[in-house]
């Protein structure tokens, strides 16, 4: 069920209706219905999963107990290290059992050693990579005695699969989701109202600036060979804006849709296209994931402490592992790698923490110097976007060898022409609005808050006629669902 | 809780309100490029909004035309007229049983035609029918048969022409248009045919395929054939010749005439070909004026013969 789909557009009043009307009495009543809503969801997309979204909660459920039960560190570590193991190994045969064999086999196959590895074909369990890290989070965090073991199998259940977030994010916490949930949620008519905004800009961004962006990014990704290189800029244009659509769009959907049930869930994106500098990116972008790692990972290794020699390794650990949680691919993994290098220059000169505000806090326009900031890095993301679209590395170094040819200073051609100049016009009015909301959570949180009703109400029937008008028939999925 | 739902409720009677202000002026406004999910096509193709002008000022005939554009340029009135039948063809681009329905729906009682040539091309029972859908939402009146038509289609571009075609209905802008009756290679005939200026062309081979028809096409079909009984007026099924290579390509043609055959009396003008690929046709799919006088001429013999 896909959140624009008309499926979920009957789904979601009828849980509203419930949950406010019939299971509104105690939290407890309101968990059980949420859970009940939340496996329907999932068994929408293929039932035959829901024994592993099951098994893996339970799994994580019983560790958590029994490592809070132990009395001896040596048993604490083996319910740990199941748990670990377990999840990383389901999420290690779905996603990159493949990659591995395939792998191993072309490294043999260059000293003349052929292998035909056995290969699984089976599709994702959609989802996989965003519960799993839940549940690692929660088991870390009672390893680490940072939080107790939950008792209430249900509560435990929805802080997994509440479905929201439980196909594509963002990536909760216990420490945040859990406490909500133990408490009964009163329906709150401020909060219920900005989340309907959320949706409403999630919705614009996901089917008309993403879902437009992709049909001129596929074309020209898809076919790259036949054109100049100032078309394939174009094209990374396009998929930048369209990753940025789709994946925030899911987001705002996603916390939108929380909030109309009481329950605040983790920020993901914060207008990361407005950053200065790629730190400032990676503080803006995916949020719930960057942070994941960086608790999880990146300060277990000792972060930014310790010799050069350390910093260096830990920014090329972080961001290769988190470019291969997108994916089995090598073009993930040198996307991740690409960040790092990006990233390192800010973090040996100790300028990765120069922006932490939004640019141009409290002003209309940013300054030149900001302007230029954020274009270079709007550019330089762009650029490791190629090696994140692009179907191996390479049809990305073919991709990007093109872009830095003559070709470059060619005119962009390609089908469609008066169709995408109209999409850049819908972009204008994207990036405008996005501008101008970006102090805030999401950038309709108080545009138009002060103005008459009547023009406040018809600047989001616009934005409703914009979708109207750009959508496409077909249901879309949204990209970060495939990993 | 209540406030919610109330303010909710009447954002979503405002955005609507809204949504069409702005439909109508972007409409009227902005060029193709700007409108992806909008089509109000008047006069587009087809002559449609000629015929269903035309077909307000007929009543009491002898045969109505219903089908594809396999009707409209395969069923010349002028010919049937000199043979002594009254005739209207109410054919239309890509018709489906779908648009069949609400045209008959619409224009059977005034017409009171005495037989039903009802022209079935297997292709459309396959198709959703949004083509045709807007065709007629563009060239007609819209009423609820339209609303519901686009509540079956379910397809924002139909939406948005409903209501586009409905404000348009509303305020009348269509009631001085005149369609031109002569457009590049087509002329529009009194009496709903449409005739293409003499050519010839090479018929290209197909590969084979296989036509797999809706469910509810064949539904609205079987609803048409009902509707037809109940009114008493006779019906005959007509597959047009089409190309032999393109007749012949389709692996399961004998499944779409055993469906036909059980509704009603159906011919097959494809299984003993008359016509000459080469000769008479003048695209791939229609035939030339050559082709359709010689067609013609076999269905009248037919008519008479079964009198």
């Amino acid at each position: 069920m896909l959140f624009n789909s008309l499926d979920f557009a009957l789904f979601l009043p009828i849980v509203f209706v419930l949950y406010w009307f019939v299971f509104h009495k105690t939290y407890k009543s309101q968990n059980i219905l949420l859970l009940v809503a939340s496996y329907f969801f999932y068994a929408c997309w293929d039932w035959r999963f829901m024994f592993l979204l099951l098994f893996s909660t339970l799994l994580d459920y019983f560790t958590g107990l029994k490592m809070c039960e132990s009395t001896k560190l040596n048993n604490k570590k083996f319910w740990f290290w199941l748990s670990i193991i377990i999840n990383l190994g389901f999420l290690g045969v779905f996603k990159y059992y493949n990659f591995f064999a395939q792998s191993l086999a072309d490294s043999v196959a260059h000293i003349g050693i052929t292998l035909h590895p056995w290969m699984l074909d089976i599709v994702l369990p959609v989802g996989i990579s965003f519960y799993t890290f839940h549940g690692l989070s929660y088991v870390i965090d009672i390893y680490k005695n940072r939080i107790k073991a939950e008792k209430n199998i249900v509560d435990y259940a929805i802080f997994v699969s509440y479905f929201p977030l439980l196909v594509a994010g963002p990536i909760e916490r216990a420490t945040h989701l859990l406490p909500q949930l133990q408490v009964k949620r009163s329906f709150n008519y401020q909060n219920a109202v900005d989340g309907m905004r959320q949706i409403l800009w999630g919705f614009f961004k996901k089917v008309v600036i993403a879902d437009n962006c992709a049909r001129f990014a596929d074309m020209i990704f898809n076919n790259s060979e036949d054109y100049s290189g100032s078309t394939l800029v174009a094209g990374a244009l396009f998929f930048s804006l369209q990753i940025y659509g789709d994946f925030s769009g899911y987001s705002d959907i996603a916390i939108g849709v929380s909030k109309l049930f009481g329950i605040d869930l983790l920020r993901n994106f914060a207008f990361p296209y407005f950053s200065r500098d790629i730190a400032e990116f990676w503080r803006r972008w995916h949020i719930s994931l960057s942070s994941w790692f960086r608790d999880y990972l990146y300060y277990p290794l000792g972060g930014s402490q310790g010799n050069t020699w350390i910093k260096v390794r830990n920014t090329f650990i972080i961001f290769g592992v988190s470019g291969f949680w997108h994916g089995a691919n090598w073009t993930f993994i040198f996307w991740g790698i690409l960040n790092a290098v990006y990233f390192l220059p800010l973090l040996l000169t100790q300028k990765n923490r120069t922006n932490i505000d939004i640019v141009a806090k409290g002003k209309v326009f940013p300054s030149l110097k900001e302007l230029f900031q954020m274009t270079t890095t709007f550019a330089l993301v762009t650029l490791a976007w190629i090696f994140f679209r692009a179907k191996n590395m390479n049809h990305a170094l073919n991709y990007i060898g093109e872009i830095f040819s003559s070709s470059l200073f060619t005119i962009p051609k390609f089908e469609k022409m008066g169709v995408a100049l109209t999409l850049i016009q819908v972009i204008l009015f994207f990036i405008i609005v996005e501008w101008l909301g970006r102090e805030n959570k999401h950038a309709l949180e108080k545009i138009g808050l002060k103005w008459n009703r009547f023009f406040r109400w018809f600047f989001y029937s616009f934005i409703l006629f914009l979708i109207g008008m750009f959508i496409s028939n077909e249901e879309t999925p949204f990209i970060y669902f495939q990993f | 809780m209540k406030q919610f739902i109330t303010t909710f409720a009447k954002f979503i009677l405002c955005a609507f309100i809204m949504y069409c202000g702005i439909l109508f002026v972007w409409g009227r406004t902005l060029s193709a490029r700007f409108k992806p999910n909008l089509y109000y096509c008047v006069a587009a193709y087809g002559h449609t909004f000629s015929r269903l002008k035309e077909v307000k000022t007929k009543k009491n005939i002898d045969i109505l035309f219903l089908g594809s554009s396999h009707a409209y340029r395969g069923f010349d009135t002028r010919i049937f007229e000199k043979n002594g039948y009254e005739t209207f063809n109410l054919g239309s681009s890509a018709q489906t049983p779908m648009q069949t329905k609400i045209l008959l729906k619409r224009y059977l009682e005034k017409l009171k035609p005495k037989l039903i040539i009802y022209e079935v091309y297997p292709a459309t029972f396959t198709i959703d029918g949004v083509e045709s859908g807007l065709d007629i939402i563009s060239n007609d009146y819209n009423d609820l048969g339209s609303a519901k038509m686009a509540l079956e289609l379910n397809n924002i571009k139909i939406y948005n022409t409903f209501l586009y075609g409905t404000y348009i209905d509303f305020i009348d802008l269509n009631a001085n248009y005149k369609e031109k009756r002569r457009k590049k290679y087509d002329n529009y005939i009194p009496g709903g045919f449409v005739e293409r200026d003499m050519k010839i062309t090479k018929i290209k081979t197909y590969n084979q395929s296989e036509w797999v028809f809706k469910e509810n096409q064949l539904l609205h079909f079987e609803e048409i054939i009902t509707y037809l009984k109940s009114e008493k007026i006779e019906v005959k099924l007509v597959y047009a010749p089409i190309p032999k290579s393109k007749y012949k390509s389709y692996t399961n043609r004998k499944e779409f005439d055993s469906i036909m055959k059980t509704h009603g009396e159906y011919i097959n003008f494809n299984e003993n070909p008359f016509l000459n690929d080469s000769l008479h046709y003048y695209d791939n799919d229609h035939l030339n004026q050559e082709g359709v006088t010689i067609f013609n001429q076999k269905l009248i013999e037919l008519l008479k013969s079964k009198k």
